[in-house]
């Protein structure tokens, strides 16, 4: 398997190539420049993981009406509609790929060093034997503070359960040896499922035959560079934009909310000294006072 | 690819717009607002698709609410009062001994209610001993579920130990033996860690998340609601020696000297906080009824008049009268209540702002650049 120059030890990370996937990790790469925006990927994925209908109602503002990732929707297909210039009027001429629409199928990153998995005070979430990250459903207490320490918005409460829910990469099927059930149900190719370190050569390539075609704005969001910085060290699940990360509600340089717990603890403490100090000569008593 | 362009301020999007009724989503405000042309000019659909998506929040935000807020105050005041008490339990006159006394019944009650709230806060509170399979200490959550463990216990035993000391106990019952057979002096200073540690993991707990008005400051959250927990606790250890009879001027002198530093602290802890904001991560804390609570509750209430009466007391050199004490007192506490609850929700409301998640991660691109 060619991986991508990044190892894994134990907890050691590589600091060097794109990612810091351990060799044998899987994810998807979703292209978004192949996507139609037919949501079988939203539906296949419903369908095998039992999930409920959302509230069918019309945003008004695209033919999304998932709106968001959440406890019931694993897979979100967002449509953006591109203007020209700040006239809002739409142009004439069209862009290669996707005319004038930008379709982005988004899901759980499955982050490299995950900020929910961190975050989660019962090891409800772990990482999987197949760099995955999963929320066990038995031990999830519904705490919700997985919500806030996603830097991409994933896990949910659900309103029914009261636990947490996202994407498992499909846990189950990848046990029995099956691809996820969104990537077996894309049409176009545009979810791929493999090895991540395979999926990023695949990327690279398809990103220089898009520049090569005239898409000279076309990039992956998802490894150390774009998307999976920050001590995040890359994302399994990653993506081919054509346009900047925020037209797609990715932020453009998420960052791992951890890395700010021991630096936090520091502060806190010199703080706790101090104050403590400052209590000793503040209660002592004063001859004269 | 263009990351990290202009930071943009859209007039459609100011959450000061009076909105009716219970309050929405900010994607369904700033959608209403586009629609009647607001003040915004009328932004487009198309405007909006440039910079976010659809207004739609970037992150989720978190769920918690009052629960949290009234523990945030409690478990604060539960660990200060009890590292005051310890403190003062250093000194051995009367005055100190009766503000020990004070600190530590103060903290068995506030403590009492801590965990019943944070396990009703739970979407599933049957789960709750769930939080005690794993010990990880990069979740501030995790450690600070053990931090109120392990403080429950040492401020139970304390409380008993004292209790059996006023005699409350009974002469010669089993809960007065026991409470006599408690270490005090080793158990007041081994307590003061799990107490510090306590009034203040709250800070970091709230800064070790994607939240962006949590999160930009995260070095200064934690000594914030440590000072701000402070600066409870002694007013209410001060409250409660203005309210008991007996209690002389001394003690009342060298609480106000220690809320005096402690407010202060908070103050300009509070102020490096809001200043290394920004105007668009901010801003929750600016506009509308947040913005209000803010400024007139914490700013305004709970630090501004506490200090200006304390001004006017160090001026005239007399120690606080009861009536005085009692004064400053409610309002810090007052203030210390607002503070949590306009930082909580204030962060809920950044969160739900797609600009303000992206103007952190612009704004960190900066700062590594
Ligand atoms: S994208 Fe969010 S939910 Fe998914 S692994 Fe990363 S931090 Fe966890
Ligand atoms: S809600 Fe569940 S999965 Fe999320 S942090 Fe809490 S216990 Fe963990």
């Amino acid at each position: 398997m060619r991986h991508s120059g990044a190892t894994r030890s134990g907890s050691n990370l590589v600091l060097t190539g794109p990612t810091g996937a351990r060799p044998g990790a899987v994810g998807f790469l979703t292209d978004t420049t192949l996507c139609i925006g037919c949501k079988a990927c939203e539906v296949a994925c419903k369908a095998w993981n039992g999930l409920p209908a959302d509230d069918f109602g019309l945003t008004g503002f695209s033919y999304d009406n998932t709106k968001d990732l959440g406890a019931a929707t694993w897979r979100h297909v967002a449509f953006i509609e591109r203007f020209d210039g700040g006239d809002g009027r739409r142009p004439t001429d069209l862009q290669p790929f996707q005319s004038d629409w930008l379709m982005l199928s988004d899901v759980c990153k499955h982050c490299v060093e995950a900020g929910c998995l961190q975050a989660c005070p019962t090891g409800a979430i772990v990482r999987t034997e197949f760099d995955t990250v999963v929320i066990q459903q038995d031990v999830c207490n519904g705490c919700g503070y997985c919500l806030p320490a996603c830097p991409f918005g994933v896990p949910a409460l659900s309103a029914t359960d009261h636990k947490a829910h996202k994407c498992t990469l499909c846990y189950d099927r990848l046990k029995d040896g099956l691809e996820p059930a969104c990537a077996k149900s894309c049409p176009t190719d545009s979810i791929q499922f493999g090895l991540v370190g395979e999926l990023l050569a695949r990327a690279r390539g398809r990103v220089e035959t898009l520049q090569g075609r005239g898409v000279a704005g076309a990039y992956i969001y998802g490894d150390r560079t774009v998307g999976g910085g920050g001590g995040i060290e890359g994302l399994n699940a990653f993506f081919i934009l054509t346009a900047p990360p925020e037209v797609y509600n990715l932020p453009a340089r998420p960052e791992l909310p951890q890395r700010k717990t021991m630096p936090s603890y520091l502060t806190t403490i010199g703080t706790a000294v101090a104050l403590g100090v400052a209590a000793f000569f503040s209660l002592r008593e004063r001859g004269g006072a | 690819m263009g990351v990290g362009r202009e930071e943009r301020v859209g007039g459609a999007e100011d959450s000061s717009r009076p909105t009716p009724g219970a309050p929405r989503p900010a994607y369904e405000r700033r959608w209403e607002a586009r629609r009647d042309g607001g003040e915004g000019g009328g932004q487009s659909a198309g405007d909006e698709a440039r910079d976010s998506y659809y207004g739609l929040p970037a992150i989720h935000r978190p769920q918690w609410n009052w629960l949290i807020v009234l523990y945030f105050f409690l478990g604060g005041i539960a660990g200060a009062s009890y590292a005051i008490a310890g403190i003062a339990r250093l000194f051995d006159d009367a005055e100190s001994r009766r503000i020990a006394r004070a600190g530590r019944y103060l903290a068995l009650a506030t403590l009492i209610p801590s965990p019943v709230l944070l396990i009703l806060d739970l979407g599933r509170p049957e789960r709750f001993h769930h939080m005690l399979r794993v010990v990880k200490i990069r979740s501030p959550l995790s450690v600070g579920t053990w931090v109120l463990t392990l403080f429950g216990g040492v401020c139970a035993l304390t409380a008993l130990g004292q209790a059996a000391e006023d005699g409350l106990l009974g002469r010669d019952t089993a809960l007065a033996r026991l409470g006599r057979a408690v270490p005090e002096r080793g158990l007041n200073l081994l307590g003061l860690a799990p107490a510090f540690a306590l009034s203040g993991y709250t800070g970091t707990l709230l800064a070790a998340t994607a939240v962006p008005l949590w999160t930009k400051r995260a070095l200064l959250m934690g000594p914030l609601f440590l000072a701000s927990s402070m600066s409870n606790a002694t007013a209410a250890i001060a409250l409660i020696l203005a309210l008991t009879p007996g209690s002389g001027e001394a003690g009342r002198r060298r609480l106000e000297r220690l809320e005096t530093v402690a407010t202060v602290a908070e103050l300009a802890l509070l102020l490096a906080v809001r200043g290394g904001l920004g105007e668009t991560i901010a801003r929750p804390l600016v506009t509308g009824r947040l913005g209000r609570v803010y400024r007139l509750g914490v700013l305004g209430i709970g630090l501004g008049a506490p200090l200006a009466l304390r001004a006017g007391s160090i001026v005239r050199s007399r120690a606080p009268s009861r009536a005085a004490t009692t004064l400053t007192s409610a309002l810090i506490l007052t203030g210390g209540l607002l503070f949590r609850y306009a930082i909580l929700y204030a962060g809920r409301a950044s969160a739900d702002d797609p600009q303000a998640t992206f103007a952190l991660a612009r704004a960190d691109e900066r700062r590594r650049t």
